[in-house]
Parts: structure tokens; C-alpha cells; sequence
């Protein structure tokens, strides 16, 4: 048997790995906090004021916006899109390169303009 | 007391496609499936071709799907089924005659890793070995090489040049092993599209295991083996 070429793969599934984490870390919280809690008027409404939170992801240098960007959305992104690529696979419709071209590019996309915005607001 | 077993039979040489033929076995509480197709094949119909030789588990050579799901025949008793059990040969493999499939692909991947000890064949003193390092690869060295993980994995059924579950464990199970030096020789391998990475952890392999090795978890430990023999690599000049 040949020597076979490494695989680009564990980039990928180091990404996937830490947005998994992320998932499950982040997301319940931030569900419980800003789609429940808050709507349903549970929460003091000045804790969510725009300049309030403005303030708390300006936090250490703005490192607070780009950590919850990151950890809310960028690497959970690469996790679904790496599900979603093997998902493809799976159902034999991922041929070839386009697929995972077009899911890790699209998280890439979103994860650029998510950290972008992170920015702005900041 | 029977049961009707119904097997798929099937002579690539002759048939166009393979078709069920149904046998009424006679079975009381220890009537394994072997003992079954032992029964059809003295009594019934000496035609019927299948693998087997210990009986108990340890050879590997009765692996087939009972309703659908890979097992040994020897460890797999008809008591543990309603009226009626198809068998049919393991998945994933081409079929040679009826029950017995070529595992010559599975050979194949096994080889590949170099499933046995590599060090300085110079030193001719015994390697002695504490307890904790035997108990670092103990876990996956009871691999039989029966073929199950195969017929269970989807990764290997849609690609056939996937290493898959047991090659994977026997390169872990020699990795871990502190006799041996051939990590090196073996990670290009793991390190491949048709290695590690090819598994999506569906976890099959290891419910289908008849010596309950796990050999999901050995693939995944040889997942972070690759990643950080790619990191090394990027950082070694």
C-alpha cells in the first residue's frame, strides 16, 4: 500500500472539537439569558440596555466582544459546517472538493463578518 | 421446539443475484447460530457454505448478519430470537459463496499498519514491561480480527479504502505498546483521507464488537494521535 497523503482533516476537526464545546458550554446559556429570561421580563430591563452591554464587551480591550463572538457563533459555525459536510457524505451527495469548499467557506464568511460586527459595536 | 431460519444463499458463479431459502431447525436453550448451520448443512442441505472453526469465540470465522446485525455465530443463540431469523454473509464484503465473504480487503487494511512489534532487532534482551504500560494498550489487543466492526461501519460500506475500525485499533494497540518503535511507520497510514479521518464516530463498530474492545474510542484516540503528529510536524524544522 502507498504512502498516503496527510489529511488537512484535523484542522478541521480541532475547529469542530472547540465549536462542539462551545455548543455546549455558550448556547444554553445564552438561550436561557437572551430568548427566554428577557422576553419574558425576568431580567431587570437596564441590565440589557444597548450601552450597558456595549460596555461589557469593551471589557479588557474589546477582547470580551471578539471571546463571545468567537465562542457564540465562529466556532460553533465550523461545527455545524463540519457536520453538514460529513452529513453530505454520507448521503452521497458531497463529490469531490465543492462541498467542503462550500461549508467551510461560509462558516469562514459568517465567522469574518460576526467578528467584524463585534468590532463595530465595540 | 424449531424455528425457521431463513439464509441467504447465493453462488456469484451461477445465481444472477442472491435469493432466501427457508429451513425449520429443531434448537433448545444452548443452539447457538453455528450449531443452527451445522444442523442445515449434515441434515438438511450439504450445498449451504459458511465459515467456522473454535466454536467458542475466539477464531473469528463465523461472523454473519443475523437480522441484519454482524455477530459471531458461535456467540449468537437462537433462544434470543422470535420464530423466525434471516442470516445472511457480513456487509460490506463481496460474497465468495452463501455465508462466506472475502475479507480480503479487511487483510489488506490490517497489513497496512504493520500490526506487529518493530524495534532494534539488534537488542536480543528480553523487553520487560510494567504493568502500567501493559495496561496502556491491554484494552485493544484482543482483537480477533472476526470482520464485525466492518459489516457494521457505515464509513467502510461507502468506502471501501476506509482502514477502518480494526486496523485502526491493532496500529493503537501496537502505538501504545512500549516494546515497540514503529509509531513513525504507522501514523502515515492513520495520518491519510482513508485513516482516521474517515471515521464520523457512529460508535456501530463497538456495540458489534464480540470481545467489547471499543474500537470507536481506539479510532478517536488515533485522532488526536494525528493531530499531534500534524502539529509536530508543522513545528519540527
Amino acid at each position: 500500500m502507498n504512502q498516503p497523503k496527510r489529511s488537512d482533516e484535523p484542522i478541521w476537526w480541532a475547529l469542530f472539537s472547540a465549536g462542539g464545546v462551545c455548543f455546549a458550554v455558550m448556547i444554553p446559556g445564552l438561550v436561557l439569558t437572551l430568548g427566554l429570561l428577557y422576553p419574558l421580563g425576568l431580567l431587570p430591563e437596564a441590565a440589557f440596555s444597548y450601552s450597558r452591554v456595549q460596555q461589557l464587551l469593551q471589557s479588557f480591550w474589546g477582547l470580551a466582544g471578539l471571546i463571545l463572538a468567537g465562542t457564540a457563533i465562529c466556532l460553533p459555525l465550523f461545527h455545524a459546517m463540519h457536520r453538514v459536510h460529513h452529513g453530505l457524505h454520507d448521503l452521497k451527495l458531497a463529490k469531490g472538493p465543492l462541498t467542503k469548499v462550500l461549508c467551510y467557506g461560509l462558516a469562514s464568511l459568517l465567522s469574518i463578518v460576526a467578528i467584524a460586527y463585534s468590532g463595530i459595536i465595540v | 421446539m424449531e424455528k425457521t431460519i431463513i439464509i441467504q444463499r447465493y453462488n456469484p458463479e451461477q445465481d444472477q443475484a442472491p435469493s432466501a431459502e427457508r429451513y425449520q431447525v429443531p434448537f433448545d436453550h444452548s443452539t447457538s447460530v453455528l450449531d443452527a448451520l451445522l444442523y442445515i448443512q449434515q441434515q438438511l442441505d450439504p450445498t449451504l457454505a459458511f465459515r467456522w472453526s473454535c466454536r467458542m469465540a475466539i477464531c473469528g470465522s463465523c461472523g454473519v448478519m443475523v437480522n441484519k446485525i454482524p455477530k459471531l455465530g458461535c456467540k449468537t443463540f437462537l433462544r434470543d430470537y422470535p420464530a423466525e431469523l434471516t442470516i445472511s454473509a457480513l456487509d460490506h464484503f463481496p460474497i465468495e459463496k452463501d455465508l462466506i465473504s472475502d475479507m480480503a480487503v479487511f487483510l489488506d487494511h490490517l497489513q497496512a499498519v504493520k500490526p506487529y512489534l518493530i524495534n532494534d532487532s539488534k537488542n536480543t534482551e528480553p523487553h520487560r514491561q510494567t504493568p502500567a504500560q501493559l495496561k496502556k494498550y491491554q484494552k485493544f489487543s484482543s482483537c480477533i480480527n472476526c470482520g464485525l466492526c466492518y459489516a457494521a461501519c457505515p464509513q467502510f460500506g461507502l468506502n471501501p479504502e476506509f482502514l477502518g475500525p480494526a486496523a485502526i485499533v491493532t496500529a493503537q494497540r501496537y502505538n501504545l505498546d512500549s516494546r515497540d518503535q514503529g509509531k513513525a511507520q504507522r501514523m502515515p497510514q492513520l495520518n491519510g483521507k482513508n485513516g482516521v479521518w474517515a471515521c464520523t464516530f457512529v460508535g456501530f463498530c463497538a456495540d458489534v464488537c464480540p470481545k467489547h474492545l471499543d474500537p470507536a474510542a481506539a479510532v478517536n484516540q488515533g485522532k488526536v494521535a494525528s493531530a499531534t503528529d500534524m502539529l509536530i510536524s508543522i513545528f519540527k524544522p
